[in-house]
């Protein structure tokens, strides 16, 4: 497995062996398929992050993500969000399917 | 390092972004459409109901086009959800205003993907524009002739009984 790119807590894989993704999350590593990488990109960016800084929109400051068709749940704190947020980004870069380092939100 | 993400999709994922946003605009029209129609019958201008009914399966059919393309190419399309859809208008020259208003928003947008996919170097979502891009062109004429049509015509006494006859000439 090669890596296409690490940010401060997370590490996308790409493995040419198996034609899939793995993004180590410290707790667990998981395998994923292009459309799941892509699925797990429109979720990250579509987490509203000013949320986070106001409590009547975010009491807590977490955020519950679930990947890979509910196979895997994940508790994001807002570092954890921010951090996930800019290995999609960074990631996609290095794929060569994203031109611009801040991709758009959608 | 091995292209897999190329090798799994033909476009840029900020084309791919942006042809989603695309596909709400198109569903977005298509609501609106819908809306129209049903004002358009309820204020007894049954023609001009039929016409909206139509736009509204165009806008959808297009909203479709853009969404068989991600499929095509390897995207992850999302299906839209539409919400907010304006019901109120206070007549039916009020109707084809914002008709035209939205016409141009739509024509707006398409431009705006294409120079970005010509930015990006996309040439697979240029080309794939250019149909909505002549689309809208007579997309636009259409209600600007429906507009000059009742300004013509005028909405005094049985104009806008003749006005609702009228646009039955844009049904095709």
């Amino acid at each position: 497995m090669k890596v296409v790119y690490q940010s401060t807590y997370y590490t996308l894989y790409q493995s040419e062996k198996e034609r899939c993704f793995y993004i180590d999350f410290v707790q667990k590593t998981v395998r994923m398929s292009f459309c799941q990488l892509l699925a797990l990109r429109h979720k990250v960016l579509s987490i509203p992050i000013e949320h986070h800084f106001d409590s009547d929109l975010n009491k807590h400051g977490f955020e519950l993500l679930q990947l890979c068709n509910k196979e895997h749940l994940f508790i994001l704190n807002t570092l954890e969000v921010l951090d996930l947020k800019s290995l999609v980004e960074q990631g996609f870069v290095r794929l060569g399917i994203s031109v611009n380092a801040t991709a758009l939100h959608v | 390092m091995k292209d897999i993400a190329r090798q799994a999709m033909s476009i840029k994922v900020e084309s791919m972004d942006m042809l989603n946003g695309q596909i709400k605009m198109e569903a977005n029209a298509s609501a609106t459409y819908l809306a129209m129609a049903s004002w358009c019958e309820q204020n007894g201008f049954f023609t001009s109901a039929k016409f909206f009914f139509k736009q509204s399966e165009e806008e959808r059919e297009h909203m479709m086009k853009i969404f068989n393309f991600l499929i095509d190419v390897g995207g992850s399309p999302l299906s839209p959800e539409v919400t907010n859809i304006n019901h109120d208008y206070s007549s039916i020259v009020d109707v084809f205003e914002h008709t035209l208003d939205h016409e141009i928003a739509v024509t707006k947008s398409i431009h705006q993907i294409v120079m970005k996919a010509r930015e990006l170097g996309d040439l697979t979502t240029e080309r794939f524009l250019d149909w909505f891009v002549l689309e809208q062109v007579e997309e636009e004429n259409t209600i600007r002739d429906i507009l000059d049509m009742i300004s013509v015509t005028g909405t005094e006494g049985v104009g806008l009984q003749l006005i609702d006859d009228h646009v039955g000439n844009w049904i095709n």
